[in-house]
C-alpha cells in the first residue's frame, strides 16, 4: 500500500508538470466540445487528434487523449440533458430523465448531478485502476498464448451477450471486423493476405481510418439535410444547485453506477455504453417509485452517468495491464501508445513507473478540471450547439479528411475512411451494431498471432487450452456467455435488453 | 410497423438480406483465401484463421437470415437521406482524388464551397469566408504546427 501510495505521489510529480497539465486541461475542453456535437463522441475525437500527439511525448499524448475521452462523456451528457441530442451513445439513456427534467425547469440539477456523478464515479474509477492494474498485470505474467486466445475469445463472447443489439448481429460485425485484421502482411509467414496488390495494404488497414468511417463519416450521412438545431436552454450558475433532496436521492445510485461501471469497463469486450443501460434498468428496478422514470426520476441521470464514466475508467485496467483494449476508444489509445515505441502489457508498471503513474495522477486532475471548469462553462459551451449543422459537417468532414491523410501521409487512409463510411451508413440502416467491428480489427492479429502460437506450442492439439486453468476458466465463461446470448433466441424468452427497455439495436 | 403489418407485407426482410449478404461475403472471403497455405494444426498456415472466420461469418450469416423473417420488410427501409449521402460521398471522393493533384488548401476551400455554397445554398460571401478560413486555419494548425506534410499543388500552394 506505501509502495503505491508512493508510486501515486511520483505520479503527481508527472502530473503537476506545467505542461502536462496544460494538455489534460486542452484535452478536458476538446473533448466537453466533441462530446457536445453531434456525429464526433470521443472515438472520432481521439481518432482524430491522434495524429497530432505523434509529436509529442508519451506520457503528454496519453493525458491529452484521455482528457478527450472524460470530456466527450461528459459533454454528451449535457446535450442530452438540454437537448435530448445524445452527443455519444452511451448518454442515450440520460437523455430519458434528464431532458424530462429540462422541460420541468430543472435543469440545472440534472446537469449539475450529472458532474457531480461523473466526478465521482471518475475518482472512484482511478482508485480502483491504481489498485487493480498493477495485480493484474502481475497475474498476467502468467499469460502465455492459449491464456490470451482465451482472454480475447472471452472478450469477443462477453462483447456479443453485453451489446445493446441482437447477439448474431454483434457476433458478424466482431467477425468481419477480425477478416479486416486479417488485410497484409502476416506475420509468421510473410504472406501478404487481402491486398488485392495495393502496397499501401500490405500494413494492414489502420484503427484510425476504420473508426473515422465508421461512427464520424456514417454519422454525417444519416444526419446530414437536417434542419438547424433546435433551441437550447441556457441554466445560469445558480440554477445549476442542486436539492438537498436530489442529492440524497443521487447518492446511492451515483455509488451503485459508479462500481457497476467499473466492473463492466474491465471485462474486455464489453462497452462503456452498456453500463448506462444497465446502470438506468437496475436503478428503476430498485426504485420504490418506478413510474417516475421517464418523468424527470433524477436517479435515472445520476446512475447512468455514474456507470459510463467509471466504465470509461475500467476500460484502463485491461489496456494497460494486459495491452488488451476493451473497446474501439482503447484500442485507439493503445495504438497512441505504441507509436511512441511503448508496448502496453504487464511489463509496463514496471518498465515505464513514470507514463503509468503519471496516467493515473492525471487523471485525478483531468476530473477536478471537468468538474471546477465545465460546470460554470456550461453556458459558453452551448452555444456550440447554437452553429447550424450546415456549416459544422462539411468542417468535420474536412477534419476527418485531413486527420487521416496525417496517420501515414498517404491518401490510402483517406479512401479507406470514406469506404468504411459507406460500409457503416449501410450497416446502421440495417441495425447492426459497429463498435465489433473496430474491436475486432484491433484484436484479430493478437487472436491469430496468439491462437497459432498455442497451436505450434501443442503441436496441433486443441487440448492445450483445457489443460490450462486459466484458459479454461476463462473459456467456460465464455461458454456461458454464449448460451446466454444464445437462450432467448432458442426459447423465445427475454434477456436483459429488452427488461431494461432495449430492444432497439444500439447506434455507436 | 405492427407485427400483422409485418406478416402480411411479402418479400425479403432486412435482416434476410443482410445474413445473404453475410454469406455472400464469407464466400468471396473463402474464395480469395485459396491462394493461402492453410498448414496443419500443428503448424497453421496464413490461410488458417482466415479460413476459419470465413466460416463462422457463413454460419453467422444463415442464421441472421433464418431468424430474421419477422424483421423489417426491405422495400419498408426507409431512405430519405440517401440522395443527400450519395452527394456527400462523390464530393468526398472528387477531393480525396485532388487532394495529391492539386494540394490541401485548394482541395479543402473547393469542397467546402461546394458543400455551403451548392448544396446549403448559404449566402457567397459567408461561403467564401468560411472556406478561405478553413482552409488556411487547418492548414496552418496541421501543416505548419503539428509538421504535417499536407499536399501542395502544381502551383506551390
Amino acid at each position: 500500500m506505501i509502495e503505491t501510495f508512493n508510486s501515486l505521489m511520483m505520479g503527481f510529480s508527472v502530473a503537476f508538470q506545467p505542461q502536462v497539465l496544460m494538455y489534460a486541461f486542452f484535452g478536458c475542453i476538446i473533448g466537453t466540445l466533441v462530446g457536445m456535437m453531434p456525429g464526433l463522441g470521443p472515438l472520432a475525437g481521439i481518432s482524430l487528434l491522434l495524429p497530432a500527439t505523434f509529436g509529442l511525448n508519451p506520457i503528454i499524448a496519453i493525458v491529452l487523449l484521455s482528457g478527450v475521452y472524460y470530456g466527450a462523456m461528459y459533454g454528451g451528457s449535457t446535450t442530452s440533458i438540454l437537448m435530448r441530442i445524445p452527443g455519444e451513445a452511451a448518454s442515450v439513456m440520460t437523455c430519458v430523465d434528464g431532458y424530462a427534467m429540462t422541460q420541468q425547469g430543472r435543469a440545472g440539477p440534472a446537469l449539475a448531478i450529472a458532474a457531480i456523478g461523473s466526478f465521482v464515479a471518475g475518482t472512484l474509477g482511478v482508485i480502483g485502476l491504481m489498485l487493480l492494474a498493477p495485480t493484474l498485470a502481475d497475474f498476467a505474467l502468467r499469460f502465455g498464448p492459449p491464456e490470451y486466445t482465451a482472454l480475447l475469445l472471452m472478450g469477443l463472447f462477453v462483447l456479443a451477450y453485453m451489446s445493446g443489439g441482437s447477439m448474431l448481429k454483434t457476433l458478424a460485425m466482431a467477425v468481419f471486423g477480425l477478416l479486416l485484421g486479417m488485410i497484409g502482411i502476416d506475420v509468421m509467414s510473410g504472406y501478404t493476405r487481402f491486398s488485392f496488390g495495393i502496397t499501401e495494404l500490405g500494413d494492414g488497414v489502420g484503427i484510425v481510418p476504420v473508426a473515422v468511417g465508421l461512427f464520424g463519416i456514417s454519422e454525417i450521412l444519416m444526419t446530414a439535410g437536417q434542419a438547424d438545431p433546435p433551441k437550447v436552454q441556457q441554466p445560469s450558475l445558480r440554477q445549476l444547485i442542486p436539492t438537498a433532496g436530489d442529492l440524497r436521492h443521487s447518492a446511492a445510485p451515483i455509488l451503485r453506477g459508479s462500481l457497476l461501471g467499473f466492473m463492466i469497463g474491465i471485462i474486455p469486450g464489453s462497452a462503456h455504453i452498456i453500463s448506462s443501460f444497465v446502470s438506468y434498468g437496475m436503478e428503476r428496478r430498485l426504485s420504490k417509485n418506478p413510474e417516475r422514470f421517464g418523468h424527470g426520476a433524477i436517479e435515472g441521470v445520476a446512475g447512468p452517468e455514474s456507470a459510463n464514466n467509471a466504465a470509461a475508467t475500467g476500460a484502463f485496467v485491461p489496456m494497460l495491464a494486459l495491452g488488451i483494449p476493451t473497446g474501439p476508444v482503447t484500442a485507439v489509445m493503445l495504438a497512441a501508445i505504441m507509436v511512441h515505441g511503448i508496448l502496453p502489457g504487464p511489463m509496463l508498471i514496471q518498465q515505464q513507473p513514470d507514463l503509468f503513474w503519471g496516467f493515473v495522477a492525471s487523471m485525478y486532475v483531468g476530473n477536478v478540471v471537468l468538474l471546477v471548469l465545465n460546470l460554470p462553462m456550461v453556458g459558453l459551451f452551448v452555444n456550440l450547439l447554437r452553429i447550424p449543422y450546415a456549416y459544422l459537417y462539411p468542417c468535420i468532414l474536412a477534419f476527418c479528411i485531413v486527420g487521416c491523410y496525417s496517420v501515414s501521409n498517404n491518401t490510402m487512409d483517406v479512401w479507406i475512411m470514406l469506404a468504411m463510411g459507406v460500409v457503416g451508413y449501410v450497416l446502421r440502416k440495417f441495425g447492426f451494431d459497429l463498435a465489433p467491428v473496430a474491436l475486432g480489427l484491433v484484436l484479430g492479429p493478437m487472436l491469430e498471432l496468439s491462437l497459432r502460437q498455442a497451436l505450434a506450442m501443442s503441436g496441433g492439439e486443441y487440448s492445450i487450452f483445457l489443460h490450462r486453468p486459466i484458459a479454461v476458466t476463462m473459456l467456460v465463461i465464455a461458454a456461458v456467455m454464449l448460451l446466454f446470448a444464445i437462450k432467448p433466441l432458442i426459447f423465445k424468452g427475454k434477456d436483459w435488453r429488452s427488461k431494461v427497455g432495449l430492444d432497439e439495436p444500439a447506434d455507436s | 410497423m405492427t407485427e400483422t403489418q409485418v406478416q402480411q407485407d411479402g418479400g425479403l426482410r432486412s435482416d434476410q438480406a443482410s445474413g445473404l449478404t453475410l454469406l455472400a461475403l464469407a464466400v468471396w472471403v473463402g474464395w480469395l483465401n485459396l491462394e493461402f497455405p492453410v498448414g496443419t494444426l500443428a503448424e497453421p498456415g496464413p490461410g488458417y484463421v482466415p479460413q476459419l472466420l470465413a466460416v463462422g461469418l457463413g454460419v453467422i450469416g444463415i442464421l441472421v437470415a433464418a431468424f430474421g423473417s419477422r424483421s423489417t420488410p426491405l422495400s419498408a427501409l426507409p431512405w430519405p437521406e440517401a440522395t443527400r449521402a450519395l452527394v456527400i460521398m462523390t464530393a468526398c471522393v472528387l477531393a480525396t482524388y485532388a487532394l495529391e493533384r492539386i494540394g490541401y488548401r485548394i482541395t479543402i476551400a473547393a469542397l467546402l464551397v461546394f458543400f455551403l455554397g451548392v448544396i446549403e445554398r448559404k449566402a457567397w460571401w459567408m461561403t467564401a469566408l468560411v472556406a478561405a478560413v478553413f482552409s488556411l486555419a487547418s492548414h496552418y494548425v496541421v501543416g505548419v504546427m503539428l509538421k504535417v506534410p499536407l499536399p501542395r499543388g502544381p502551383w506551390g500552394f
